[in-house]
């Protein structure tokens, strides 16, 4: 292999990955941005050509976006790869390897500089009937909108827990879906304890009194210490209705009624995309949200000299974090490679401000464990392999996995083509719970060992045959 | 099931198939939202139960809208973009 010349990979191409991008070309560096979109922007700045302009009352921080996208694909430092998968991530010798498929095609980087914004998902917790199709994640039904200019359904129910309902809520009942329910399984009360940081941010309070109008005009009615906690299909075996239920502070179920809907947007927050730091062997921690992160230093970097990570994958924090962390990560990046970059005071504290923001949102929203005590023997646990509970206890209680990794091997849960992205962080829950052990005791490593995959894309056996 | 309503104006739009029915789609929509707004959920049935699955995260991360498309299974309908002629077949049973 011939060397690579002297410049900055950047993967991902969202908020932190186009700051990142940006800022490194700023500095001099010639930049490759690597993004596994057809279009860049990322989940948050997800759209449809044609869409922009339309869309622009639907998305309260277009504007940034746009500036920021077409500012990266104007620049003439930077190349970017659209619509590339890496499915594989080695460093060795002070540099970086990443093998991926673009367009059909293999290609094979080496780099002394990576920064990786893989952004972050849906957190999705487990329910009896959670795989009945009309249920799925309000990330899911916000690209819908946002990337595909079309209304998800007729009557949707909204729930889960988080700031982020609040947008897909909102973008719902703008685009004429009838929101019948918008169900936050936490307390208002949380709220309190972190008024004092909200108020430091002020525009996020404008952005709530925004969501706020928008609901008062469409009559959507927002609701505490609910969660949907069934869902029921008709005779094509599509979503008819949901249970929704009261739940006491640690999840429990109190009291249920029935709603009928055929669309059910459900999410705890988001799980971090740490598959290719994971590769790359970067040292990664559990967050309080019990997720799992990369572990980086003030200025981004990552355990490994040369690779910096930036956005969510360092911690959930939304997009103003995520572009605060790139800037300073793409500047990182530049330096490393020996251009010219100064990272400033001001960097540092406009990030610190953001992040103890997102602090305190996440102390807000947390996801208790009393929702293992809505599942039932026949709820599926793994979609891929469709894993029913009682499998996966009876790997514990009878086979003696105690850990979740051998319980994945007993039962097959996270054995399926989503290698355990959507399972592997509440199985991790569920086996402990069955082994008798109290979410606060679980290791960090084994929280983090659900995301390792050796494999970090699935593809087909004919290309890893014909691989090097 | 029902027509979704479209929420923008397409300037162009294509047409592919959709287990041998005519479907039509704008430009840089996805495989799975053409299909979604056209009244088509159901994407796959899988291999165990032959249950209906449909999109889920809708970005590409949980493998459950996956459809056959141009004869090659495992695809993922919510990040395929969709192209004209492309013919598309349910899946039944997962990779």
């Amino acid at each position: 292999m011939k060397p690579e010349p002297a410049r900055v990979v950047v993967v991902g191409g969202g908020p932190a990955g186009l700051s990142a991008a940006l800022n490194a070309a700023l500095s001099g560096a010639s930049v490759l941005l690597i993004d596994s979109s057809s279009r860049l922007g990322g989940q948050y700045w997800r759209h449809l050509p044609e869409t922009w302009l339309e869309q622009s009352e639907l998305h309260l921080d277009l504007d940034t976006g746009l500036l920021l996208i077409s500012a990266v694909a104007n620049h003439p430092k930077i190349e970017i790869w659209s619509g590339a998968e890496i499915w594989s991530a080695t460093h060795e010798d002070g540099a970086a390897t990443l093998r991926l498929i673009t367009n059909g095609v293999e290609k094979i980087i080496t780099t002394k500089a990576l920064v990786l914004a893989t952004g972050a998902y849906d957190r999705t917790l487990p329910f009896p009937g959670w795989d009945i199709p009309g249920v799925m994640t309000p990330g899911g039904a916000q690209s819908l909108i946002k990337g595909n200019g079309i209304a998800v359904g007729k009557r949707v129910v909204v729930a889960g827990s988080g700031p982020f309902l609040l947008p897909v809520a909102a973008g719902l009942a703008q685009v004429g879906c009838e929101v019948i329910e918008l169900l936050e399984a936490n307390s208002p009360l949380r709220w309190l304890k972190s008024l004092p940081t909200l108020i430091q941010n002020l525009s996020k309070i404008g952005e709530a009194a925004h969501y706020i109008a928008i609901f008062n005009r469409f009559g959507v009615r927002p609701k505490f210490n609910r969660a949907v906690v069934a869902a029921h299909a008709n005779q094509d075996g599509e979503l008819e209705s949901v249970s929704i239920a009261k739940i006491d502070s640690n999840f429990k179920i109190k009291k249920i009624e029935r709603v009928k809907c055929d669309v059910a947007a459900i999410g705890w927050g988001f799980t971090a995309d740490t598959s290719l730091a994971g590769a790359l062997l970067l040292k990664q921690l559990v967050t309080k949200d019990e997720g799992v992160a990369v572990l980086v230093d003030e200025n981004q970097e990552s355990s490994i000299a040369g690779i910096f990570a930036a956005g969510e994958i360092t911690g959930i924090g939304g997009s103003e974090l995520s572009i605060a962390e790139g800037v300073i990560a793409g500047l990182a990046a530049a330096k490393y490679i020996g251009c010219k970059a100064e990272i400033s005071n001001n960097h540092h504290k406009t990030r610190a401000k953001k992040q103890k923001f997102a602090k305190a949102l996440i102390s807000s929203y947390p996801v208790k464990s009393g929702w293992q005590s809505w599942l039932t023997d026949e709820t599926i646990i793994c979609r891929c392999e469709e894993v029913k509970y009682s499998k996966l206890k009876f790997a514990v209680t009878e086979l003696g996995a105690t850990d979740s990794r051998t319980a994945k091997l007993l039962s097959r849960c996270g054995m399926g083509m989503c290698q355990g992205r959507i399972c592997g962080r509440f199985v991790v829950d569920l086996v402990a719970n069955e082994s008798g052990i109290s979410p606060s005791d679980i290791s960090e490593k084994e929280r983090i060992s659900v995301g390792n995959r050796p494999i970090i894309t699935p593809i087909s056996i004919e290309l890893l045959a014909n691989g090097e | 099931m029902q027509v979704l309503t479209l929420l923008v104006k397409p300037s162009a739009s294509i047409t592919f198939t959709f287990n041998d029915l005519e479907v039509s789609a704008i430009p840089g929509q996805s495989v799975g939202a053409a299909l979604l707004a056209a009244g088509d959920r159901v994407l796959r049935v899988t291999r165990f139960e032959k249950k209906p699955r449909a999109m889920f995260c809708g970005i590409g991360v949980c493998f459950d809208c996956l459809v056959v498309i141009d004869g090659a299974p495992n695809q993922r309908a919510c990040i395929t973009e969709v192209k004209a002629k492309m013919v598309v077949r349910t899946q039944v049973g997962g990779a």
